[in-house]
Order: structure tokens, then C-alpha cells, then sequence
């Protein structure tokens, strides 16, 4: 009884030096994960001179507000909406066509299963630019050339692949039980997929949101090819207005990518908030 | 007999059906706006081209052969190789590390996930702009840190010079890349039934014990995909090298993603520009497919 | 953004410009003399020599790179102009991003989409567009109209085995020393006249604690400009165009003396430290003036408006300009001291109007004639050009620069003998890559002039031999 005690004192003991250095090795990481940003915020308040003259880690001095008020003056929140919606039509879209998917990858027998899994698979190697100029065709044979739909397409497929891969390796770690007493109960495949399945996979979803959500908002080659007038560029294409051909005012770039990446911080911290929820209410029913 | 096995044809027939049903979408797409430009891409890896002419030369194998001779290639294929073992062995570990962290701690530790999230939210614009001034010899954080430790003035020049170039601009990945890891671990967690930690803690197991000895090997699945993500995202890599060194210096962070885009949409070479895409999608593929095999996990727990 | 623009004129195959051909200079000065001057503004059209546009509706497509102003709104303003006078033809202007400019329209050209009229910036991509059958042959239209005086070194690079297939309308871009006058004045030295005094004003600068250039190598073409001119300086256009074409050679006198130069300068410390690891894109090399570490950069140009948009304050109490000094010994020995480098032309207009059959759609060409002849390079066009700091390629505008700088940029390009265009817009596509990370080995004393000569010289005989057949 006593050896316990001691036991228990070391393991605490123990364990609490292990949360002080960690503690400390996570306060570290937060300063090498925040500089960066903090100056990206810090020089979208600067003039370009000042910001070459005093350096780039260098606190606005004076602060500039200026190039706030030139982005929302030029548009700024009309490429917002346009993203906006590209962005939540192709993920909900791609979740739902991607766990289709996954869903008998993971969970059924039947013949050609792990031709098409390996091919589904061995499309994550494509270099996307490759896919430019037959995209670019069929675009315009479609006639969708310089259309916000025009890049549905596109968006969906190429977080497809992944998306299949990442979620069938979630969907395999759900317990068959589960499935073959909804079997026995008389469910068919498909009341199964959304009754069970889907709400299990939860935390497999939001990663994959998380993961595409970032990837869409800031995708830029396929916009920048399948889209051409002002009024339907999408945010990644704003930046190209504060480019000129030889000239470049890196603080009203920064700027931008500012107000672009503050929705997604927003929805970030709602967001895992939720996902934690979520997980818990899938293990419960679990 | 015959009831019983005409029953397993008629399931086996059902479950061939919803397969169908729940992957045409998906394949439907994939082969639309993926298979056919990887079709197309390796048939006119056959021609001479420069992209934009209508007559283009069918010249077999010819780029092929120039292909596997190609030293740029190879060695672009090398920085590959090299981008891809270090990202696998710098972000894979640092990420699950944080997600233990912050699952270890649960929501009291919210604040880290979103301050650990931010490198992975900035556009490679912005992450390569700040970077290349952060990694710069006069007035960038190396050189100053370096100034200030040793007390004179040291200049680390990171970005100009052969090897340390490509190992600059892994850290510059890793610091962006990390974050998803990160979260997919969180993920995974996550996805843990809280029966088995709540079975662990009645057996008498710590936190430490049951991380180590039930949380992590049943990550298993999750971690094998997480590594041929990191691998198959790392043998294709682009953005960040184009807009920090665009494979200088001299060639020392070509990629092959980078190699076949100047030959395509720069050097009016779209035979063979394709034709280095083709051999990327056939070594990526080979490359994570030796790893499935490798790197066998037990699927079920 | 320059590396980007840079990279785009690096072309495949570059035969074009560099054969510009006697003959078109001849022929433009036959052209130029035939139409006389013609400043006269578009409003008096009635008199003028242009051909008779359709009343049809029409429509074209354009795409140039004005996203920014003043260029946005220069550029929009002239066509507004244009189709005020012609309300039929609709011009559809896109605005693309330099960036990715050239893989639109490999992208778009490859499917048959290309616009009617584009923007580029001569060279091999232009031959090559020519040769794709994507460019109208001008030759015929621009000796028939009327057309800007266009200064001789801009129709030539316009043009391609003897066939104009440009209008120009961007200016020009010369490459020159601009220097800190502060510090100058400070340290007590007079601007260089020949290299000797210039390497004597380094020495000077380097005692007084300031680093002689601010150069950003790891853009590469930024270093090329001290290759290129100390190799002109020493042999005029002569050695280049002999290892151009192999007769010469990359490792010639001049090249050598120039690669030697150079890292005579890197060990002496002239430049600043970790050269090849700044970006001129991101602004280290201004950024090195403005902290007054630096007190000269020797770059296009273009840089000079940059600055001024950086700061007026600082540009006016800071900034000159000088040309890139002489090689004394070269001088004595007869060598043409005044060869400048840059480009004649920013940007051309080139046409790809066709019909369905292949033949010419004229209706068409005829409209993006007038348009880029009469109303980009018109009086207005060109004044808010000058306004902007630019000098379009036209005869007659040198005079009326008002601004220093810009004027010394001008006098020194128009008095040039003969302009060097950029290495890396000259050279086949191939051999610029080779060329620009010799640039990066040059300038980190990885190898020698004579190594980096002789892996130029292979590139170009491999290209010479790939295209021979």
C-alpha cells in the first residue's frame, strides 16, 4: 500500500515535469507559428518604402490604414462573395460525392474493389498543371468558359481522390457490428450509409473540410485559367490587381491576404469547437 | 442449398448495385477531369510540340529515351526524393506531437490549436514573401540570431547557396505544412471510441500509458495515410519553390513539378514537358505503391 | 515581378530578332519616310492615311497586362477613345496577370481560343507564336498606312524574318547605374566616367562602411546586367553575336574578362553578402538603397518609377542616374563604347485575326490596326505615358521628358550606337536557363568565367543542333 503511494507520487511528480516542458515546447511553437503571421498583419499596416527603409520585422511606424481602404474601394468584398460561394458549393458537393465513395471502398466485397480504390488512389499523383490545357477545352466546349460553375468541376475532382483515400481509411476504423445488426434489422445499404456511417465519420469530414476548405479558398491556377472578367474572379485572382508589370506593393498584397484569411481563422475556431462536439456524440452512439 | 446459394448471388448482386450507385459520381468525375488529361498527357509525351501549333511530329519514344538520359531530371527527381523523407520525417512527428499535446489537455488548450492552425491558413504569397525576407542574409532572423549569439556580424546566407537552399525551403514547408498534420491527428483522436480510454483508466492506466500503449498503435491506419499523403504531396510539389527560389540556385531546388512546368509553358517544349509529367506520375505512383507494401498496418482493432 | 516577365521572354527558338534583318531596318526607313511624321492627333482621322473600317458589328478580343494603374487606365482610356469614334466594334479588353501570362495563352492558343489581339514582349516567344500560326504578317498594312515614327530599334524587335508582326506601344527600357547622390556627395566621389574610376569609387565607398551595389542575384537576370555590360563594354555587340551563333565562343575574351571582373568585384565586396539569395521581386535590392547600405543598383530602367511610387521624397533628394561606364582600353582599341542594353520595346500588340477557312479575316485586322496605331500611340496615349515615367518608342518624345532622370535614361538610349537586347529574352529558352544559373555560379565563385563559358557554349550548340535539321 505504502510502495503505491510512493508510486503514485513519483508517477504525479513525474508527470508533472512533463507538462511544464511540454508546456514550455508549446509555448515555443505558438511564437514559430505566430511571427510570420504577426508580421503579415503588421506590414499590411505599412507603406512599401517604409517597410523596405525599416526593414520587413519592424513594428508600422506610422501605422497606414490606407491600403484597407484602397482593397474594400476596388471590389474587395464582391471577389469575397464570389469565393464564398465556389468555396461552400464545391465542399459540400465533394464530402458528399467523396463519402459516397469511400463508403463501399470501405465496407462492401465485391469484384473490381481494389482496382478502383488503387485507381482512385493513384490519381493523387497528377501534376495539376498538366491538366490546364484539356480542362481549358472542355471548359469552353461546355460553353462555362468565364463562369463561376466552371470551376465546380475542377475543385470537386481534384480533392476527390484524397478525400476518397483519407475517408475510407476513417470509415474502415467503424466498427463492423454496427453495420451487420442494421443488416439483420432489414436497413438497406443506403439507410445504413446515412443513419450510421456518415455521422461516424464526422472527424474524418472536418479534417477533409478543414483540409479542401483552405485549398479551395486559396486555389488560384484553375481560376486564373477558366475565369477572365473582373466581375467573376474569385479572391485568390484580387491579388493580381495590386500587381503591376514591374512593380509590386507588397503591403497592399498583404493586405489582402489579411482580410482573406480572417473568415477562415473565424470559421477555424468555431469550427473545432464544433468538430470536438461532434466527435463526441459519434463515440457516444458509437 | 440452392436457396441459400441463390440468396449470397442475390446479396452479392444488391451489393454490387449500391456499389455502382455510390461510386459512379466519383469515378464518373475522376475520369472526366483526371483520367482524360493524364491519357492525353501521355500521348503527346510521343510528339514533338511546342504546345500551341496545330502540326505537331510523332516521334515515338524519342523523349523517353531523352528522358531517362535527362540529368536535370533525375536530379530534380532527387530534391524530390529528399523534400519528401524530411517532410515525412519532420511534419508527421511534430504534428502527432502537438495533437497529443491538445488531446492530452483537452479544451483548456483550445487557444494552442488555433495559434498552432495559423501557418497552414497563409497563402504560399504571403508565406513566400515573408520567408524569403526572414531567411535573408542582411536583416533576416538567421543572420541576426547568428549576429547576436556570436556577438559579431555573421551573415547566414540560407537561399543562395547549394545544399542548405533546398533544406531552407523544407523548413519553409514543414512550418506551413505541420498545422494539417496536426489537425488530421486531432482527427483521429477523436475518432477513438471513448470506451477504450475510459476501459484504460478502470484497468489503472495513466494518460502516458494509454497514449503510448492503445492510442497511438490504433492511429495506425490514420498514420499510414497520413505519411503517403506528405509522400505523394511532396514527390509533386510546386507552389512554395516556384515562388521563393523558382529552382534556383542553379538548379539546386529544381523539382521535377517545376522542371516540367518551364519546359511546358516557358520553353515551348510541351512534348516534352509532358513527357516529364508522364514519368512523374509513373514514379510518384511506383513510389506509393512500394510504400502500401512496405508498410503493412493491422487495418482492424 | 520582373524575374516573371523576364522568364516569359525567354524563348525557345530566337533566330528572329537577332537576324532582324538589315532589310527591315531599311525598309522601315523607307516606311518612315514614305508616311513622313505623323504626330497629328486621331480626331483629324478624315485626313488621315488608315484603312476604311467596317460598319458591321464587330468584336474583339484583347488581352494585355494592364492591372494596375496608371497603365490600367492609360490602356482603358484608349480604347474607350476607339470605340467612341467606331460605336459597331465592341472591344472586349481582359486584363491578365503578368505572372501566368504566357502559360494563358499557351493554354488558350493550344485550344484555339487565342484572343484577336495580345500583348508580348517580342523575341522568341513572338517567332514562335508567328511560326503557330497565331500572328497577321503587319509588313504589307504597316508600309501601306499610317503608323507611329517608331525609333528603328523598336521595329526591329517588332519584326521576324523580315516581317513586321508587332506594334509596339509600352516604351522603352533601358538598363543603367542609379546611384545614391547622398552618399556620393557624402563620400566625396564624382560620377564614374570609365571602370577604372568606378572600381576606384567602389574602393572609396567600401572605406566609408557602404556596400558599392545593391543587387538582388537571386532573381539571376539582375546579375546578368553587370555580365552583359562588361562584355559589351569590352567587345560592342561583336563576341556575343559570334557566340550566338558558335563561330565565337562564350569563353572569348570579353567573357572572360567580364566573368573576371565580376568576381574580382564579389571578393573585393562590392556586393552585398549572400548575393544569389535576394529577391528583386520581393524589393531586397531597393530595400538595400533605401536603408542606405547600398549606394548604386544597376538595373532597368523601370526601377526609377518604382522608386518614385516607393517615395517621392526619397527619389527626389536621392536618386541619379548615370550610364554604365567605359572601358578605357577597350575605347582605345576602337571598340564602340556607347552599346546600350535593354529593349526597345516593352510590349507589342501582335493580331491573330483569321476566318474559319484560315484565310485573313481583314475586317478585323483592319479595326486592331487602327487601334493600336492611332489610338494606343496616339497624343494622349503617349502623354499620360510620359506622365507616367515611361518614353514610348516613337521618334520626337526623348525631347520633351521634363524629369532628370527619365531624361538621362532617354538621352543615353537614344544616343546608343546599337542597344544589346537582354540576354535572356535573346537566347533560345534552353540556353537562358543555362545562362541564368551560370549567373548564380558566377556570382557565389562556384566556377570560373571559363567554366560558366563552356557550359554556355554547349547549351547553344546543343540548341544549334537540335534546330538545324
Amino acid at each position: 500500500m505504502e510502495q503505491k503511494e510512493v508510486d503514485y507520487r513519483k508517477e504525479k511528480m513525474k508527470s508533472r515535469i512533463a507538462w511544464v516542458v511540454a508546456f514550455i515546447l508549446a509555448l515555443m511553437w505558438s511564437v514559430v507559428a505566430l511571427l510570420p503571421f504577426f508580421f503579415m498583419v503588421m506590414n499590411s499596416f505599412r507603406k512599401q518604402f517604409d517597410m523596405l527603409s525599416q526593414g520587413v520585422f519592424h513594428l508600422p511606424d506610422p501605422w497606414n490604414f490606407q491600403n484597407y481602404v484602397e482593397i474594400v474601394s476596388k471590389g474587395f468584398f464582391g471577389y469575397f462573395l464570389r469565393s464564398v460561394i465556389v468555396v461552400a458549393v464545391c465542399l459540400v458537393l465533394m464530402l458528399i460525392i467523396a463519402s459516397f465513395a469511400a463508403y463501399p471502398l470501405s465496407r462492401m466485397q465485391f469484384k473490381g474493389r481494389g482496382l478502383i480504390y488503387a485507381g482512385i488512389v493513384a490519381m493523387m499523383s497528377i501534376p495539376m498543371h498538366v491538366t490546364l490545357i484539356p480542362i481549358f477545352k472542355m471548359t469552353t466546349d461546355m460553353g462555362l468558359y468565364d463562369t463561376l460553375q466552371a470551376l465546380i468541376g475542377p475543385y470537386v475532382t481534384f480533392a476527390l481522390p484524397m478525400a476518397v483515400f483519407i475517408l475510407t481509411a476513417f470509415m474502415m476504423t467503424i466498427p463492423r457490428e454496427i453495420e451487420e445488426s442494421a443488416e439483420i434489422d432489414g436497413c438497406n445499404k443506403f439507410r445504413i450509409f446515412f443513419s450510421m456511417i456518415l455521422p461516424l465519420s464526422k472527424s474524418g469530414l472536418s479534417t477533409l473540410a478543414i483540409y479542401n476548405g483552405v485549398s479551395m479558398w486559396n486555389e488560384f491556377a484553375f481560376a486564373n485559367t477558366l475565369i477572365q472578367s473582373a466581375a467573376n474572379k474569385t479572391l485568390p485572382l484580387a491579388l493580381g490587381q495590386f500587381k503591376g508589370e514591374h512593380s509590386l506593393d507588397i503591403p497592399i498584397i498583404l493586405s489582402v491576404l489579411v482580410l482573406s484569411v480572417l473568415p477562415m481563422i473565424i470559421l477555424f475556431i468555431i469550427f473545432q469547437d464544433k468538430l470536438v462536439k461532434g466527435m463526441m456524440a459519434g463515440s457516444v452512439k458509437g | 442449398m440452392t436457396n441459400k446459394s441463390s440468396l449470397a448471388k442475390r446479396r452479392e448482386k444488391n451489393t454490387m448495385i449500391a456499389a455502382v450507385v455510390f461510386l459512379f459520381p466519383a469515378v464518373f468525375l475522376i475520369i472526366v477531369y483526371m483520367l482524360y488529361p493524364v491519357i492525353d498527357t501521355f500521348v503527346i509525351s510521343g510528339y514533338s510540340w511546342n504546345g500551341i501549333s496545330a502540326d505537331r511530329t510523332f516521334i515515338g519514344l524519342k523523349n523517353w529515351i531523352t528522358l531517362i538520359r535527362d540529368p536535370s531530371f533525375w536530379a530534380a527527381f532527387g530534391h524530390n526524393v529528399v523534400v519528401m523523407i524530411f517532410s515525412i520525417l519532420i511534419q508527421i512527428p511534430i504534428g502527432m506531437l502537438l495533437a497529443t499535446f491538445l488531446d492530452a489537455g483537452g479544451k483548456k488548450f483550445n487557444i494552442f490549436k488555433i495559434l498552432w492552425f495559423l501557418p497552414y491558413l497563409m497563402s504560399s504569397v504571403a508565406i513566400g514573401f515573408l520567408f524569403t525576407y526572414a531567411l535573408a542574409t542582411n536583416g533576416g532572423i538567421f543572420s541576426s540570431l547568428a549576429t547576436l549569439i556570436s556577438g559579431h556580424k555573421v551573415s547566414v546566407d540560407l537561399l543562395g547557396k547549394n545544399p542548405q537552399a533546398l533544406f531552407a525551403v523544407i523548413g519553409v514547408m514543414a512550418w506551413q505544412f505541420t498545422p494539417f498534420y496536426m489537425v488530421y491527428f486531432i482527427a483521429g483522436y477523436g475518432n477513438i471510441d471513448t470506451s477504450v480510454y475510459e476501459a484504460a483508466v478502470i484497468d489503472g492506466a495513466t494518460r502516458g500509458q494509454y497514449l503510448r500503449h492503445i492510442a497511438i498503435p490504433l492511429l495506425g491506419p490514420i498514420f499510414k495515410t497520413a505519411c503517403t499523403m506528405s509522400l505523394i504531396g511532396s514527390l509533386k510539389y510546386f507552389d512554395l519553390i516556384w515562388s521563393m527560389t523558382g529552382g534556383g540556385p542553379a538548379g539546386g531546388t529544381e523539382l521535377m513539378a517545376t522542371y516540367m512546368y518551364k519546359l511546358s509553358f516557358q520553353q515551348f517544349n510541351m512534348g516534352y514537358g509532358s513527357c516529364v509529367a508522364a514519368g512523374m506520375f509513373i514514379l510518384i505512383t511506383l513510389i506509393a505503391l512500394v510504400f502500401q507494401k512496405i508498410f503493412v498496418v493491422k487495418e482492424d482493432y | 515581378m520582373k524575374k516573371k516577365l523576364l522568364s516569359l521572354l525567354l524563348a525557345a527558338t530566337m533566330i528572329g530578332s537577332m537576324v532582324v534583318s538589315t532589310s527591315v531596318f531599311a525598309e522601315d526607313e523607307a516606311a518612315a519616310e514614305e508616311t513622313a511624321t505623323e504626330e497629328a492627333p486621331a480626331e483629324e482621322a478624315g485626313e488621315k492615311n488608315i484603312p476604311e473600317l467596317t460598319t458591321e458589328p464587330l468584336k474583339i478580343v484583347l488581352w494585355d497586362i494592364a492591372t494596375e494603374d496608371p497603365t490600367k487606365s492609360i490602356q482603358e482610356d484608349a480604347v474607350a477613345r476607339f470605340m467612341a469614334d467606331y460605336p459597331n466594334i465592341t472591344v472586349e479588353q481582359v486584363h491578365q496577370q503578368n505572372d501566368n501570362y504566357k502559360q494563358q495563352l499557351i493554354v488558350a492558343m493550344s485550344s484555339k481560343q487565342a484572343p484577336d489581339m495580345y500583348i508580348h514582349w517580342g523575341g522568341g516567344p513572338m517567332a514562335e507564336y508567328y511560326k503557330s500560326g497565331f500572328v497577321n504578317d503587319l509588313t504589307e498594312m504597316y508600309n501601306t498606312y499610317d503608323h507611329p515614327d517608331f525609333i528603328e530599334g523598336a521595329v526591329a524587335q517588332a519584326s521576324y524574318d523580315g516581317k513586321i508582326l508587332a506594334i509596339p506601344f509600352g516604351g522603352l527600357s533601358g538598363c543603367d547605374i542609379f546611384y545614391n547622390k547622398t552618399i556620393f556627395a557624402e563620400v566625396g566621389i564624382e560620377v564614374p566616367q570609365t571602370i577604372d574610376e568606378l572600381e576606384a569609387a567602389c574602393d572609396k565607398l567600401i572605406e566609408a562602411g557602404y556596400v558599392p551595389f545593391s543587387l538582388a542575384n537571386g532573381s539571376k537576370w539582375t546579375g546578368s546586367m553587370y555580365y552583359m555590360y562588361l562584355v559589351a563594354r569590352h567587345s560592342g555587340n561583336d563576341e556575343f553575336n559570334a557566340a550566338y551563333t558558335q563561330e565565337g565562343s562564350f569563353t572569348s575574351d570579353a567573357f572572360i574578362w567580364a566573368g573576371e571582373k565580376i568576381q574580382d568585384w564579389v571578393k573585393k565586396g562590392y556586393f552585398p553578402e549572400g548575393v544569389n539569395s535576394l529577391s528583386t521581386d520581393d524589393g531586397q535590392d531597393r530595400a538595400l538603397l533605401y536603408d542606405g547600405t547600398c549606394a548604386m543598383m544597376l538595373h532597368g530602367s523601370w526601377q526609377g518609377r518604382s522608386i518614385m511610387t516607393d517615395s517621392q521624397e526619397w527619389y527626389d533628394q536621392n536618386l541619379g542616374v548615370f550610364r554604365f561606364p567605359e572601358d578605357a582600353e577597350a575605347a582605345a582599341n576602337g571598340v564602340p563604347q556607347d552599346v546600350e542594353v535593354g529593349t526597345a520595346i516593352g510590349n507589342g500588340f501582335s493580331f491573330n485575326c483569321w476566318n474559319e477557312d484560315g484565310s485573313v479575316d481583314q475586317a478585323k485586322l483592319d479595326a486592331c490596326y487602327v487601334l493600336a496605331t492611332q489610338y494606343y500611340n496616339d497624343e494622349t496615349y503617349n502623354a499620360a505615358q510620359m506622365a507616367a515615367s515611361t518614353t514610348p518608342s516613337i521618334n520626337g518624345y526623348a525631347d520633351q521628358i521634363e524629369n532628370e532622370i527619365d531624361k538621362t535614361v532617354a538621352d543615353i538610349f537614344f544616343n546608343a550606337s546599337n542597344v544589346q537586347l537582354w540576354y535572356d529574352q535573346y537566347l533560345p529558352a534552353s540556353v537562358t536557363e543555362v545562362h541564368k544559373d551560370c549567373m548564380t555560379e558566377l556570382f557565389g565563385l562556384e566556377k570560373t568565367p571559363q567554366e560558366i563559358g563552356e557550359e554556355q557554349d554547349a547549351a547553344m550548340q546543343a540548341y544549334l543542333a537540335e534546330n538545324a535539321g
